[in-house]
């Protein structure tokens, strides 16, 4: 899975490096600030109100 | 086979490393969020307190709207810095804000049952030492112009079921309070949602402050 992206990215070592980066970094995002705040509040996590 | 297990090992690890990134988002991703709010909360109550003090002096009416602070906690036991906005409302909406005041529940310094639930973990982790309040320890609510002490009476675990622990007198339904009560509430264990913890206290003094916050 991660062989084939490696080959598919564009340009030498450093090059790929910068895009795997930046793939990388991109999903680490995408996770923090749109999927983990929508997901938090469905999980059965911390609820505290008696009767909630 | 070799190709399927090495994919399936890149799964493992990429689920491990999303789990990881869940647990750094649900500790410190919240609490940023969070603490940006308390602290846009704290210039908002300073700066109406002292519209207050200068209109009318001494004022002891508080303004609830749902989402907005009225009020500062503070628990020694916690720390010198421990202090948060109370913020009125227990949604999930309000509790990501701060520590929320349960409606329909007194208010600091009434007769009755003031109740505040906050997140263990999550937001701050506003009451992750909950349990380990003993009686005799202090919460102080601190409002426009008074100081609530209250001290710490007993500790309990109840079912999330259990309502009781919210009425005027709490664990008794029908009966009037005599007594002005404070409940704080969170979930136990730490992460889960078995069990809540609740904590009592009652009224030990209130005196008038003219300081910035206490």
């Amino acid at each position: 899975m991660y062989r084939w992206l490696w080959q598919r990215l564009p340009g030498g070592t450093t090059s790929k490096a910068v895009c795997a980066a930046i793939l990388a970094i991109t999903a680490a995002a995408l996770l923090w600030f749109i999927i983990f705040p929508w997901i938090t509040p469905q999980l059965p996590l911390d609820h505290v109100m008696p009767g909630g | 086979m070799r190709t399927v297990l090495r994919v399936f090992g890149e799964c493992c690890v990429t689920a491990g490393a999303i789990v990881l990134l869940f647990l750094a988002y649900l500790l410190w991703g919240t609490a940023l969020a969070t603490s940006a709010h308390q602290h846009a909360f704290a210039t908002q109550l300073q700066r109406q307190w002292q519209t207050h003090r200068d209109v009318r002096p001494a004022t002891t009416r508080l303004h609830l709207v749902t989402g907005q602070p009225f009020a500062f906690i503070r628990i020694p036991r916690f720390g010198g810095s421990w202090r948060f906005a109370i913020v009125q409302g227990t949604g999930l909406a309000q509790l990501a804000l701060g520590p929320g005041h349960v409606p329909g529940t007194a208010l600091p310094g009434q007769v009755g049952n003031f109740a505040v639930a906050a997140h263990r973990v999550t937001a701050g982790n506003p009451f992750w030492h909950l349990n380990e309040l003993r009686p005799g320890d202090k919460v102080m609510i601190i409002t426009a112009a008074t100081r609530y002490t209250y001290l710490i009476t007993h500790t309990e675990l109840v079912l999330p079921g259990d309502t009781a622990v919210l009425d005027p007198v709490p664990g008794r339904p029908h009966q009037s309070p005599r007594e002005a009560m404070i409940t704080l509430i969170t979930c136990d264990p730490p992460w889960t949602g078995t069990h809540r913890i609740i904590v009592s206290g009652s009224l030990d003094a209130q005196t008038p402050h003219t300081g910035q916050h206490g």
